[in-house]
């Protein structure tokens, strides 16, 4: 085990698949020379050569369509989108070719998109956003929002591993703020499976990606007042652990859902009605949501916070469900 | 002013034969060009019997087109045809029959009755299946180049276009990639000069779409689409010139659309003289002319063929009769792949 | 030149994932004049190395942050003007004004907070921060009535009246941990706690059982040797209950002698033919039930209650039976309706009912309520005799003791005074002295025991 950053558990993940399999190649924006706009591919191009990390032109239609073709070919894609903003450039090419391939005419689909997603650092509207559930709501595509080091390597695995494409949404805000333990071998961490960040009893809050960190430090508050919360980190949002949510819901009868991305048509809307349907009869409070306005991402440091579900909103939501 | 080179068509025997036809690869081109259109007519027969749902495109006036490009493919080429290369799909090898259950949407089509028309593709021949959404296919074809020439393999991929999906940014950005990395890539243009009811000047300014080829950096070819032979020649010399490591190559194929859009449309737009002149180039009537001024083709032959095809479409449509409508109870199998999946010569 | 003004030098951010940096080096050192825009300092982070140019121009006052520490991007690293070395003292005045002014504001806040509100005010305070919030929705301001799903369904479950809990919800409303700790307690005894609604007698026990825990309100500090558990809310209803009747009600205890030689003669006939036929067994709280009934239809009074300044009787008798529960630190108290109604063995088929399912928690709301006369029975330890409490708002509550033989002056065949052995039973009658007097008390327990000790088998 060796103490990684987020960011470079998500390298590390990267470089034992490539090494593994020479199949994987990366493709994208400023991945080679430069090593990504973030430095997750720093040194891969020395390592790997300029056909497997490969820059791409400014043509994210290209680069996924490219991918979609090159994985039928038998090679396992991994894109980087500079941003994860910059998806919906290619968005024809998830949705439209590489999601119903399978389900048309039996061709699967194996690649990997990387997308840098999430605010909190004044990126404005086109470098903050979190768009997981636009792509969670297309059949064929799979979604993943690690929160840990440790899971942003073995998911990243899976991801590759995965005969579907799969959008791999990994926090900024993450990159250089989060250290964990990470193993140094090889290891998957399951797609559609959730991580019980915190056991409790009195609330379950579920949630993803950087807000699992949110959550953590709102919870710890209301340890302070006698009310014990259960935070889910979901990890992936498509396929999403359906059962370990219902199960936390059915114990703790009290469900927030927390997430970074915009309230109306956001993934939560879709855990809340799961909740609702499936668990009406172990609910004690109806079911609650925080996450971001119905707005864009604004840039100036005052609004962003406003926007970005802060602790003291999650604090806030807890105790109210608390006190219901 | 065209940039583009315009391709000269093929006068002698002795020329094709140049090209690397002998005269059974002729009368197979003939029987491929028939057996396309043969296809299509019983799809419109079909279809005016309420036995096709949705709506019905077809290629008629492509035949050369689609047929001489496919024939110039190698086995280990692959190919991302679209719904006026039907010929495609003959080409490599795709029996009537399945084409037939497609076009019904019966559980034995290629996509057992997921899609329909000619969105379809049977990958173990090399061919991925389009998308509405053109020019899409060039993309994933560029990426097919791609692996290709990761893996150092002498293969090479073509995407097909029309004219009118030219004008969409996923042809830069499939030129633009290919370009740069000097992929083994073919662009074939089908022009057949209405992008629905849309013709050609609203479409693009330039003389040839092939005149765009020279800015990404790569040669284009503008090639009479009615000459199959001519088709076949420049697109024999594009693919092998992108097996050598020679870069993509723009061929446009300026061919005829001696149909509306799809089934529903008249065509009313088009000029009467247009469609009569379009008569009068039908590339199968051409060819079989040709073959007879050239490669002494007989009437006993041309029967002989003509009984093959009647033949083979009768036993075709019989048997996609037999196969059975999709169970409902399959509606949300496969929506994900499974790593089984991958068990195929393309995954190893 | 603003000597006056002070500029910070913060770390900048290299780039929107970059959440430190390291000071590689000073270009200039405190004290040092510096321009805007001139180059300051050199950094490097995980992204570039970079100069980073100054923010404004004056002295150097002082540097925070040395070369080769690694801080936080928006940390202070440097200041620049104000008044020569004590620079830095006056960059701490800055924020000041806003620091007052704020601390000035929440003084005015708890001033306002400190003023005593009049319940209206705070009932309103309450839910008007959750309604600033586009995302709350308290569905219901009801709280004390509206009933949410897990609490419905382990209310239905376990055959509990969710509005017998004390609710401590939003509003009172009854949450899930509400209505498991009272089933966890048992909690159904609270249930005889309240009878009909009383709207036409608002009358004084309600203030006084209410007054009453006020003195306890200070409980004594523990001692060496003590050990404490939370009392359950049916331990806290029993206690209000009792607390409530005794203050309620003008107890008074009469006790009769009952020679159950007839009774136990019967009953050892019929014992085997229960059993096998219809699994209960007739014990001698069955015909004591069975008397009891009987005998109340004389004595409507006993059978009655005081409301206001009313008298009720009533044509039906509803008998309560006083059942412990299994851990022995409760009670609930079921109620047979229209005993009058049942003879013998259906007085013993429905209190073996109601008494198992008292005691695996399945009665329903209503089962405990209503009872307009009850039984207790503590003679089973082998008590002989006992001052139960009435359980409010009825008048009067039989007790009944244990079987004891005893030597027994009978008569014999020859009219002559002789010493028999009989199977004897006391029998308590506890009243409300307000309404039963002692002789309407004593006749009425004079013809229980005539009944028990001439039991006519045909009859009952």
């Amino acid at each position: 085990m060796a103490e990684l950053t987020y960011l470079q558990a998500i390298s590390d993940g990267l470089r034992t698949e490539m090494r593994r399999d020479k199949r994987v190649f990366v493709i994208g924006e400023d991945v080679g020379v430069y090593g990504g706009a973030f430095k997750v591919t720093l040194g891969f191009q020395e390592e790997f050569g300029h056909w497997r990390v490969m820059d791409a032109p400014l043509a994210e239609t290209a680069i996924v369509g490219a991918c979609t073709g090159a994985a039928m070919m038998g090679l396992r894609p991994v894109a980087e989108m500079q941003f994860a903003d910059f998806i919906s450039c290619a968005w024809d090419h998830l949705v439209t070719v590489a999601a119903k391939q399978r389900y048309r005419a039996g061709t699967p689909v194996p690649i990997t998109v990387r997308l840098p997603s999430g605010g909190g650092f004044s990126g404005g509207p086109f470098h903050s956003q979190n768009p997981e559930s636009s792509f969670a709501h297309i059949p064929g595509l799979k979604c993943v929002c690690p929160a840990t080091p440790e899971d942003a390597k073995g998911l990243l695995i899976s991801a590759i591993e995965d005969p579907n494409p799969v959008l791999y949404f990994e926090h900024k805000h993450l990159y250089r703020r989060i250290k964990g333990e990470v193993p140094e071998e090889r290891y998957t961490v399951p797609l559609g499976k959730a991580r019980t960040h915190r056991e409790g009893s009195d609330i379950s809050l579920i949630t993803w990606g950087a807000m699992v960190y949110t959550a953590e430090e709102a919870a710890k508050q209301l340890d302070d007042d006698g009310v014990s919360v259960e935070i889910i980190d979901l990890r992936t949002v498509m396929p999403w652990d359906k059962t370990a949510v219902l199960e936390s819901a059915r114990k703790t009868s009290k469900v927030l859902v927390l997430h970074e991305d915009t309230r109306t048509g956001g993934f939560g809307a879709e855990i809340a009605a799961t909740v609702a349907e499936e668990a009406f009869e172990d609910l004690d409070a109806p079911v609650r949501r925080i996450a971001a306005p119905d707005t864009p991402v604004p840039f100036s440091p005052p609004l962003e916070k406003a926007f970005i579900p802060q602790v003291e909103d999650v604090t806030k939501g807890l105790r109210e469900l608390a006190e219901y | 002013m065209a940039i583009a080179r315009e391709a000269e068509p093929l006068g002698s025997l002795k020329e094709v034969r140049e090209a690397g036809l002998d005269r059974e690869d002729l009368l197979g081109v003939y029987r491929n060009m028939l057996m396309t259109r043969g296809i299509e007519e019983r799809g419109h027969i079909l279809y005016r019997q309420g036995k096709i749902p949705g709506s019905f495109y077809t290629g008629r006036g492509n035949e050369a087109g689609s047929v001489g490009v496919a024939t110039a493919m190698g086995a280990d080429d692959v190919g991302t045809p679209l719904h006026r290369d039907m010929g495609v799909h003959i080409v490599r090898g795709v029996e009537p029959w399945r084409i037939f259950a497609q076009y019904m949407g019966r559980a034995d089509g290629p996509t057992k009755g997921r899609d329909g028309n000619v969105h379809m593709a049977d990958s173990k021949l090399g061919l991925i299946a389009m998308v509405s959404h053109l020019p899409a296919m060039l993309p994933v074809a560029v990426g097919c180049a791609l692996a290709f020439r990761i893996r150092e393999e002498k293969r090479v991929a073509v995407g097909w276009f029309g004219e009118g999906a030219s004008a969409r940014g996923d042809c830069h950005e499939a030129m633009t990639l290919a370009g740069v990395r000097k992929l083994p890539m073919v662009f074939v243009c089908d022009n057949n000069q209405w992008a629905y009811s849309t013709p050609t000047h609203l479409e693009f300014a330039t003389g040839h779409v092939a005149d765009r080829a020279d800015s990404y950096g790569f040669e284009g070819v503008v090639v009479d689409g009615t000459d199959v032979l001519a088709v076949y020649r420049e697109a024999s010399r594009a693919i092998e010139k992108a097996r050598a490591g020679g870069g993509p190559t723009l061929i446009e194929s300026v061919t005829l659309r001696m149909e509306g859009h799809a089934v529903h449309d008249d065509a009313f737009y088009v000029p009467k003289e247009m469609f009569e002149k379009w008569a009068e180039n039908d590339p199968i009537e051409r060819f079989r002319t040709w073959l007879r001024e050239n490669a002494d083709l007989s009437d006993d032959e041309e029967d002989e063929i003509s009984a093959g095809i009647k033949k083979a479409l009768n036993d075709g449509l019989k048997r996609a009769e037999e196969s059975p409508l999709p169970d409902p109870s399959t509606l949300t199998e496969g929506v994900y792949a499974t790593p089984e999946d991958l068990d195929t010569p393309h995954h190893k | 030149m603003a000597t006056t003004e002070t500029v910070d030098v913060v770390m900048p951010q290299m780039g929107v994932s970059v959440s430190e940096g390291t000071i590689t080096k000073w270009l200039k050192q405190e004290g040092e004049q510096v321009e805007a825009d001139e180059p300051l300092l050199e950094i490097s982070t995980d992204k570039v190395d970079t100069e980073v140019p100054s923010p404004g121009s004056g002295t150097l006052t002082q540097i925070f942050v040395q070369e080769g520490a690694t801080v936080d991007v928006g940390t202070k690293l440097a200041v620049i003007g104000g008044e020569g070395a004590d620079g830095a003292s006056s960059t701490d005045d800055v924020p000041e004004p806003a620091t007052a002014q704020a601390a000035a504001e929440s003084a005015a806040v708890s001033d306002a907070a400190a003023t005593p509100p009049t319940t209206d005010t705070v009932e309103e305070a309450t839910p008007a921060p959750a309604a600033a919030s586009e995302t709350t929705e308290p569905s219901s301001t009801n709280g004390k009535t509206f009933v949410s799903p897990v609490v419905a369904k382990i209310a239905s479950e376990h055959g509990v009246d969710p509005s017998q809990v004390q609710g401590t919800g939003r509003g009172g409303r009854v949450t899930k941990k509400d209505i498991l700790n009272f089933i966890e307690s048992g909690g159904k005894t609270a249930a005889p706690a309240q009878p009909e609604p009383q709207t036409q007698a608002p009358s004084a026990p309600a203030p006084a059982a209410k007054e009453a825990p006020t003195p306890a309100a200070a409980p004594a500090p523990s001692q060496p040797g003590e050990s404490f558990e939370p009392m359950t809310a049916m331990r806290k209803g029993i206690a209000e209950h009792m607390r409530g009747s005794l203050d309620t009600s003008a107890h008074v205890t009469s006790a009769i002698e009952v020679d159950m030689s007839r009774v136990s003669a019967i009953r050892a006939k019929l014992k085997k033919e229960y059993q096998q036929s219809y699994g209960v067994n007739p014990t001698y709280l069955i015909f004591v039930a069975r008397a009891a009934a009987e005998t109340l239809r004389e004595y409507p009074w006993i059978n009655g209650e005081i409301r206001g300044d009313q008298i009720v009787t009533r044509s039906y008798i509803n008998l309560g039976f006083a059942v412990e529960l299994q851990d022995g630190k409760g009670l609930i108290v079921p109620v047979v309706k229209n005993a009058e109604t049942l003879n013998l063995l259906g007085m013993a088929k429905a209190v073996t009912d109601i008494a198992q399912r008292a005691r695996d928690k399945k009665l329903l709301p209503d089962e405990v309520q209503g009872g307009t006369f009850t039984i207790t029975n503590p003679g089973g330890y082998g008590t002989f005799h006992g001052t139960p409490v009435i359980s409010q708002p009825q008048a009067a509550i039989l007790g009944t003791y244990a079987v004891v033989k005893r030597p027994w002056v009978v008569q014999d065949e020859l009219g002559e005074d002789v010493i028999a052995v009989r199977p004897i039973m006391n029998l308590t009658l506890t009243y409300d002295h307000r309404l039963v007097d002692g002789a309407l008390a004593g006749r009425f327990l004079r013809d229980l025991r005539e009944k028990l000790e001439t039991w006519d088998e045909s009859a009952y």
